[in-house]
């Protein structure tokens, strides 16, 4: 039996960033200066913060989670991590788990508290033992919550993970880019920090733009209409850097006769809350999105395609916000479902006739309810549909899920654990990559350029409006 | 029977399995001591389905990836459980229906069971020690447990022809482990099978709330289409 070497990669070595944050107290930004943007101060007992704020933050899902695994180590059979590094331990969920399990167990668990050697509990003894944590949640874990769905306990890995970069953000122990996002967002309620008059600006470029490409007269991207069937809530990269996004999406909705809204404020649907493991920043931007459909009396949300958008929005974000959910709240893809069942858009899969594979996100597939739906778009919009195997609630992350598409510093790491994914993408033949969420199409892309596939990443916002038959005019 | 057997098959053994309920009622109240979630968004799925189906997950080994790819592992994981199951009827059969194993089949039977389990134990006792995966999460806990499980299993099958005139040392060791797991048990990662029922309820509400459980196929598509939403 050879001696196995336990080291992290180096990847997962990275020190402690931060710049950002002095230069954020520097500036005395609001949310610094009102507390909620957390910064790092290597003067305070940050391990006596922690070990607080674990003993305050934890609930009984959570706890049941810590309390139950049993070490059996099936879940490395699903993780993509583990699977593209089977030499290598310590990307085995459990193990990425016990970082914080043997920390709640010398805290909260009788055998740990007793005789913690016994059960491998330990409290972390300084800043260093937290930037480690920091590395292994941040770095090594999508949080795809493919290991939950395999364990057979139960154990719902994917929420300790997040449950532990919360506790760490609060300390201001957190990637960079994380940070920056996390900033972004508390200052200017949008994770690229889009400023208004951007917004607007780009909003009315679209429509121009959309008129002179399709001819039609008269097409429109409301902002702020009051009393409309839907507010449409997006992601900040369809104003910043894909606009095709919300043109497609203005195109569908004219022709659809749809009566609909962007609203002014509260309209970036994504939530940095989700994988920062911030609670209060979750309900901040998702409170946003429903207090604007309450002010404009919009009759339901329509959340673009966008995975832990959608997660966090129709999920996440109500339970975080402590608000009941009153106005039903959607994807764009069930809207689109609609359309198509009531005739009010004629599409023509001849259109699209080049092979087409379908990516299911982790949050909408693992941790939301959309399955079959996209599926069922997609078949009739284009003419050679096929399935990557697994897929649906089994299929595997893009790899750029759960923040790390904003880390560079595990990017390494992340590429090499996409080997899976290239690998899936490959088999299926397609020419096309189609998901549902704008996060994964930057994973997927960086996934095919790495392995250089030959393959494109579209949504299905665009395979639609590709496909819609000459025949259709507003309904 | 001498003396000394009979109180460990009786007294003992009622005094260390209230000893274990105690502790695990207190188990209980301590996971109660942590805050539910309240779930405030409108349903996509059914939250009842979701638990039946979380609970139930055990028996459909299809319903997981991971076992569909090691259908070996939930065989043994059921071989194992079931040599459980037996040794713990065991210890009540031998001083409360000992009758039932004068019956040469039924001996035979708990010893094929208890035995096949034994063999598993071995198994996984190796896997534990040459997987580096699974060693590297292994604490002295997961040894202690799994090599206590594998002795007890070798008692039980000696224990269960139950001839105490010529062999209790047999019965002696048997009920004495017995007696030390349930003071023991609530203390070990044995007691998952105690959380196991709690955490697949939560997971199962949350899940089955969201329309995710019970896991369904992204199916060919039918004349119905997608479900309503």
């Amino acid at each position: 039996m050879g001696r196995q070497k336990n080291e992290p990669p180096p990847a997962l070595k990275s020190p402690l960033e931060t710049s950002s944050q002095e230069r954020a107290r520097a500036a005395n930004l609001g949310s610094v200066a009102e507390g909620r943007l957390k910064l790092y101060d290597p003067q305070a007992d940050n391990v006596r913060k922690f070990l607080d704020l674990l003993g305050r933050k934890i609930n009984r899902p959570l706890a049941l989670s810590f309390a139950a695994c049993v070490h059996c180590g099936l879940c490395a059979e699903s993780c993509h991590y583990a699977l593209a590094r089977p030499d290598d331990p310590t990307m085995t969920p459990a193990y990425k788990a016990d970082q914080i399990r043997r920390i709640f167990k010398r805290h909260k668990d009788w055998t740990g508290r007793i005789i913690p050697w016994w059960v491998h509990a330990r409290y972390p003894r300084d800043d260093a033992d937290l930037n480690l944590l920091k590395n292994i949640v941040f770095g090594a874990c999508s949080a795809c919550r493919r290991c939950t769905l395999n364990c057979p306990m139960g154990v719902d890995t994917a929420a300790l993970v997040r449950f532990t970069r919360g506790l760490l953000t609060e300390l201001g122990i957190v990637p960079e880019g994380i940070f920056n996002v996390n900033r972004d967002q508390w200052e200017t309620g949008n994770q690229m920090a889009v400023t208004e008059e951007d917004y607007l600006e780009t909003i009315a470029w679209v429509r121009e733009e959309l008129e002179s490409e399709t001819g039609i007269r008269g097409i429109e991207i409301p902002v702020d209409r009051t009393d409309c069937d839907f507010l449409y809530v997006i992601n900040p990269r369809e104003i910043k850097f894909d606009p095709r996004s919300l043109s497609d999406a203005a195109r569908i909705f004219h022709l659809a006769g749809e009566k609909w809204t962007l609203p002014k404020r509260g309209w970036d649907m994504t939530n940095y809350g989700l994988f920062s493991g911030d609670d209060s920043l979750g309900a901040y931007i998702a409170e946003n999105v429903y207090q604007a459909a309450a002010w404009l009396r919009s009759g339901r949300i329509v959340i673009s395609e966008c995975g832990h958008g959608y997660r966090s929005t129709r999920w996440e974000g109500y339970n975080w916000a402590g608000r009941d959910q009153t106005v039903p709240t959607e994807s764009v893809v069930i809207t689109l479902v609609r359309y198509l069942r009531q005739g009010r858009i004629k599409v023509d899969s001849a259109k699209n006739p080049e092979p087409v594979t379908f990516h299911d996100s982790c949050n909408i597939a693992r941790s939301g309810d959309l399955v079959e739906e996209p599926r069922w778009v997609l078949r009739r919009v284009c003419a050679d549909f096929r399935e990557m195997e697994p897929h649906g609630r089994e299929n595997f992350c893009c790899t750029g899920g759960g923040g790390l598409l904003s880390t560079p510093e595990y990017r390494s790491l992340r590429l090499e654990a996409a080997k899976i994914k290239a690998e899936q993408l490959q088999a299926t033949g397609a020419k096309l990559v189609c998901t549902m969420c704008h996060n994964c199409v930057d994973g997927l892309a960086d996934v095919i350029k790495h392995y250089k596939l030959n393959l494109k990443v579209v949504q299905i916002l665009e395979l639609v409006s590709r496909a819609l038959a000459s025949g259709n005019v507003q309904s | 029977m001498s003396p000394f057997l009979r109180v460990l098959e009786n007294e003992v053994q009622i005094v260390a399995l209230l000893f274990l309920a105690s502790v695990y009622v207190f188990r209980i109240l301590w996971i109660l001591r942590f805050e539910p979630t309240r779930e405030r968004t409108r349903p996509a799925g059914s939250k009842r389905e979701g638990i039946a189906y979380s609970l139930l997950s055990i028996s459909m080994p299809w319903s997981m990836e991971a076992l569909r790819k090691k259908p070996g592992f939930y065989v043994q994981f059921l071989i194992f459980h079931l040599g459980v199951t037996a040794a713990i009827a065991a210890t009540f059969i031998i001083p409360y229906r000992p009758e039932l194993f004068r019956t040469k089949a039924v001996v035979l039977l708990f010893q094929i069971i208890i035995g096949a389990a034994f063999v598993v134990g071995l198994m996984r006792l190796r896997r534990r020690l040459r997987n580096p995966a699974v060693r590297l999460i292994s604490t002295p806990d997961d040894y202690f447990s799994l090599i206590l499980m594998i002795l007890y299993f070798a008692a039980a099958v000696l224990a269960v022809p139950n001839r105490f005139p010529t062999a209790e040392w047999t019965l002696v060791l048997f009920f004495g482990l017995t007696a030390f797991f349930l003071v023991y048990v609530p203390f070990s990662k044995i007691s998952h099978y105690l959380y196991y029922p709690f955490a697949r309820y939560v997971l199962g509400k949350t899940l089955g709330h969201r329309g995710v459980f019970p896991i369904k196929e992204a199916k060919e598509e039918t004349a119905f289409g997608p479900p309503e939403k």
